[in-house]
């Protein structure tokens, strides 16, 4: 399967002037957004200046009040987070939101939820309705145990882990339901130099290896500028740069915003 | 234990996720049930049909509860009268001529029905609120049955269950009775043993665990959160409907009171929440530590020959009773579910342990 196989020639992603309020407060206005397939696009800006709410508008959690989001050319405005995620889209998130009681291994079966069929007949007659497809289902998720090496941890509760491994089991639930667009919120957030190249690498394959177009919020400007084939700057909820990494963190305006305007003018 | 853990090496993904995946398990298993087939053989018919059949009923409707508690997440007060409906609708059904092995799956459908229509509205709120409105079930389902003549039988009044046919086969020796409701457990664990390892468990576990998480890998909650309630209430109601045709022979609004609602609380808290174990350990403890703790005390007395008055002896048992909870529940809050997998995973390194099990 190549990237073009994925729903056409439609861009993964597009956001029409996309616009939320809470209460006076305007976190997102007239954000247009258009990521196209086999992308990895960055998207950058201080500190409360509404990427993760552009997330959490794209994923249902806070619906825009104005504005239209697609996916793969169909419009997903509006719908519950759970349907959203059954059409493809997978995150992760800034402060993770792993289930902690769970082992490793069952952590990523729970990635696999949209594949399987869970009802109570199936696990009444677990030894003839459900085995075959819990099987299947396993070995999906050791192919992205193995992709991700997470074998030695497998068996571990997600609680007992350290945290650069917490992101990578979370990357792994996220890539187990075979999504086509991929939100990656922070993922390198509290990272040493060598555990972020490591999570850079594994957001390339991804992206090459299992057809996923990424979205990818960072503060590190070097992983962005590494990585990604275009990127959005936003401050203030307004869309302040957007294109080639290169150019955007040479604008002025971004600059401005990331670290003062003294910096700006020289 | 009597095992070691090395060398026990699982080729495929259907044999890691058995139920018993150490054959040391399986034979504890196979013994154990092996006993509890031959129990009629070797066990006196009072300790048979007043303690061995009701610690198996009331098992199976702990786990019901643990279903809805342990692994979605969700408070339950009313439990007691999910399991009056599944009684009170057997028996009827039952008096009416429906064959009994029919009457209790109606008995199941019927609470598991209410159940989850009350779910429907209850569900809208969470936490401490919905174990309020779950609180409301248990009042109205009260009222309800006392209080309409058509269900209750009258004011006060006992409504005797026929004796139990299945299949054309009358059961009403005591070693029969004991049979179904040992049959009835051995169902109910094997469904909340499998739970353990299918999309369904994992998706409560999901929902009880962090439900934004869980929307976010496609789990709808509130749909999961009203299959809990429906599936306990149906394990509910047939458990109700099985006690009563086996234990109490008769039914009254009593049997099924707020008390006892607590009561099978109770069993799945100090069993420990989502411990299927825990359930068969909390269900014996609530049910024989009062009297276990009554002739201790009598027999105390005696033997140090002090002498009690006849109200500090019948609280007095009622007090370290509660002492024990709070006891157990201070050195593990998970139960005593997981206080057995401690010592478990204890002995199971045993000399060794500093190794990692």
């Amino acid at each position: 399967m190549t990237l073009k196989d994925r729903g056409g020639d439609a861009p993964v992603l597009e956001c029409r002037s996309v616009e939320r309020r809470f209460s006076g407060i305007v976190a997102l206005n007239g954000i247009d957004m258009c990521i196209e397939r086999g992308e990895i696009f960055g998207l950058v800006g201080p500190n409360g200046c509404g990427k993760t709410t552009l997330t959490n508008a794209i994923t249902g959690f806070y619906p825009p009040q104005r504005g239209r989001i697609l996916l793969n050319g169909r419009d997903i405005t509006g719908l519950a987070p759970h349907y959203v995620a059954t059409l493809g889209v997978a995150r992760t998130f800034q402060n993770l939101a792993l289930f902690n009681g769970m082992s490793v291994l069952d952590n990523i079966l729970l990635g696999r939820h949209i594949h399987m069929k869970p009802s109570v007949g199936r696990t009444a007659l677990y030894w003839w309705l459900a085995r075959g497809d819990e099987t299947l289902n396993r070995a999906a998720v050791e192919d992205v145990i193995d992709f991700l090496q997470l074998e030695g941890v497998r068996d571990e509760l997600v609680d007992g882990i350290p945290i650069g491994l917490k992101k990578r089991v979370e990357l792994a639930r996220a890539l187990a339901a075979e999504p086509s667009f991929l939100i990656l919120d922070e993922p390198m957030a509290g990272m040493n130099q060598e555990e972020k190249e490591y999570m850079a690498r594994f957001i390339l394959d991804a992206r090459d290896e299992r057809n996923v177009t990424v979205l990818l919020i960072e503060h590190h400007m070097d992983v962005i500028t590494g990585i990604c084939d275009r990127m959005l700057a936003l401050n203030y909820g307004e869309m302040i740069g957007s294109g080639v990494p290169a150019d955007v963190v040479a604008d002025p305006r971004v600059v401005e915003a990331y670290i003062g305007g003294a910096h700006a003018t020289r | 234990m009597l095992f070691r853990q090395a060398g026990i090496f699982h080729t495929d993904y259907s044999a890691d996720r058995a139920l018993f995946p150490i054959p040391a398990d399986r034979w504890m298993i196979g013994s154990l049930l092996l006993l509890a087939l031959a129990a009629p053989l070797y066990m006196n018919t009072l300790y048979l049909s007043s303690y061995l059949l009701p610690w198996l009923v009331w098992t199976a409707g702990a786990l019901g509860l643990n279903l809805i508690l342990g692994w979605a997440g969700q408070f339950h007060l009313g439990y007691a009268a999910v399991m009056g409906i599944g009684a009170y609708a057997a028996v009827h059904a039952s008096r009416a001529g429906i064959p009994w092995e029919i009457a209790i799956v109606l008995a199941g459908i019927t609470a598991a029905v209410i159940g989850s229509v009350f779910a429907f509205a209850a569900l809208r709120v969470k936490g401490l609120y919905l174990a309020l409105s779950t609180l409301a079930l248990q009042f109205v389902m009260d009222w309800t049955i006392s209080h309409v003549p058509a269900i209750s039988g009258g004011t006060q009044a006992t409504l005797q269950a026929p004796d139990i046919r299945l299949l054309g086969w009358a059961v009403t020796s005591d070693a029969g009775l004991y049979y179904v409701a040992l049959v009835w457990c051995v169902l109910v664990t094997s469904f909340m043993l499998n739970l353990r390892r299918t999309a369904l468990g994992r998706a409560l576990v999901a929902v009880r665990e962090k439900d934004y998480a869980a929307a976010v890998i496609g789990v709808n909650s509130f749909y999961f959160k009203l299959v809990a309630f429906a599936t306990s209430s149906f394990i509910g109601g047939v458990t109700g409907a099985i006690l009563v045709g086996t234990f109490y022979h008769a039914v009254t609004p009593e049997q099924f009171s707020v008390d006892v609602s607590i009561q099978a609380l109770a069993m799945v808290i100090v069993g420990g929440l989502g411990s299927i174990i825990g359930s068969y350990f909390g269900a014996a403890f609530i049910l024989l530590m009062p009297g276990v703790m009554n002739s201790f005390i009598s027999w105390a007395a005696t033997k140090f020959g002090f002498s009690l008055g006849i109200e500090t002896l019948a609280h007095l048992p009622q007090a370290f009773y509660g002492a024990l909870i709070i006891g157990f529940l201070l050195i593990e809050p998970l139960g005593l579910g997981k206080i057995y997998n401690n010592i478990r995973d204890y002995l199971l390194v045993w000399p060794f342990g500093y190794t990692k099990k």
